[in-house]
């Protein structure tokens, strides 16, 4: 039982991923950004770097698992 | 039960009224303690966070029955409702410590069920699964100490924790989609083992801030 074609779904879920992905690492990079100018020594802002960099990075492992996904890589 | 607006962790002022605030102030000069306005736990903003529990029987279902496209379909329900939740607290103004513990809560349930559901049936490596929900219950374990430490309500503010929770729903959404399921359950656990490692240290070995200050 489907909802939609698996050709169709399979693009859905690409689109998806990517997209969000996409879209997840222009937003930290966004908030990371702002944050320049900040003291580094204080902890909370280390911890936002931190929160903006794993952001980051799970932006780069959607984008990879898409393109895994589709055999580009 | 009642819980009160602003982050208030009391709901002892709820004997006030809500249209009591500034009102017996002919001075102009601001209230000391302006009481504030009491929010029920029954408002629409908690309804739609209680909603999500719906979605996990027919994930479930879905799941029993091979359907792939349903499954994902319940689970992107699912998460969809956790972002409105809090647009809809916004909007009816009915924000509350209780929804934001009730929202942690649903959360909790709603991806830990789905990661056990999608594991039990074979659609998730089981190793990764194990990995994560463990993780999950020992952050919880050092916030518990946190709290214990700080000798006050207190929630720490993991900005990486937030985006990693966020991320386990598209876990769950990848193994119902059958997409590169592997390698983002692997590539997930690292990542959240590094951010455990950072957390404990933070709620563990650091000093915590003063009550009242930025978190």
């Amino acid at each position: 039982m489907t909802l939609i074609s698996d050709h169709a779904f399979r693009i859905f879920l690409s689109a998806t991923t990517a997209g969000v992905g996409g879209l997840w690492i222009i937003h930290e990079l966004v908030l990371i950004a702002r944050l320049r100018g900040a003291d580094r020594r204080d902890p909370q802002v280390r911890d936002q770097w931190f929160g903006y960099a794993v952001g980051i990075l799970i932006g780069v492992i959607g984008i990879v698992g898409t393109l895994r996904f589709n055999g580009v890589l | 039960m009642v819980s009160t607006t602003a982050g208030s962790a009391s709901s002892s002022s709820s004997s006030s009224s809500p249209n009591a605030s500034n009102a017996s102030n002919p001075s102009g000069a601001p209230a000391a303690a302006a009481p504030r306005r009491v929010v029920s736990p029954f408002n629409p903003a908690n309804a739609v966070t209680a909603s999500r529990f719906l979605t996990l029987p027919f994930l479930w279902w879905a799941v029993d029955r091979g359907y792939h496209q349903y499954a994902t379909l319940f689970i992107l329900i699912c998460a969809l409702f956790d972002k409105l939740d809090g647009f809809v607290a916004r909007v009816f103004d009915c924000k509350s410590v209780f929804g934001e513990m009730f929202d942690a809560i649903a959360d909790g349930v709603c991806f830990g069920f789905g990661l056990i559901v999608v594991a039990a049936y074979g659609w998730a490596p089981l190793v990764p699964v194990i990995c994560i929900v463990g993780l999950g219950v020992i952050n919880t374990v050092m916030r518990f100490v946190y709290v214990a430490r700080a000798g006050r309500t207190v929630n720490y503010k993991s900005y990486a924790m937030e985006r990693i929770v966020a991320f386990t729903a598209y876990q769950i959404g990848f193994a119902t989609g059958g997409m590169e399921v592997r390698f983002f359950f692997w590539s997930f656990v690292p990542i959240m083992i590094a951010i455990v490692l950072h957390d404990a240290k933070r709620m563990l070995i650091d000093p915590i801030p003063p009550a009242g200050a930025k978190s």
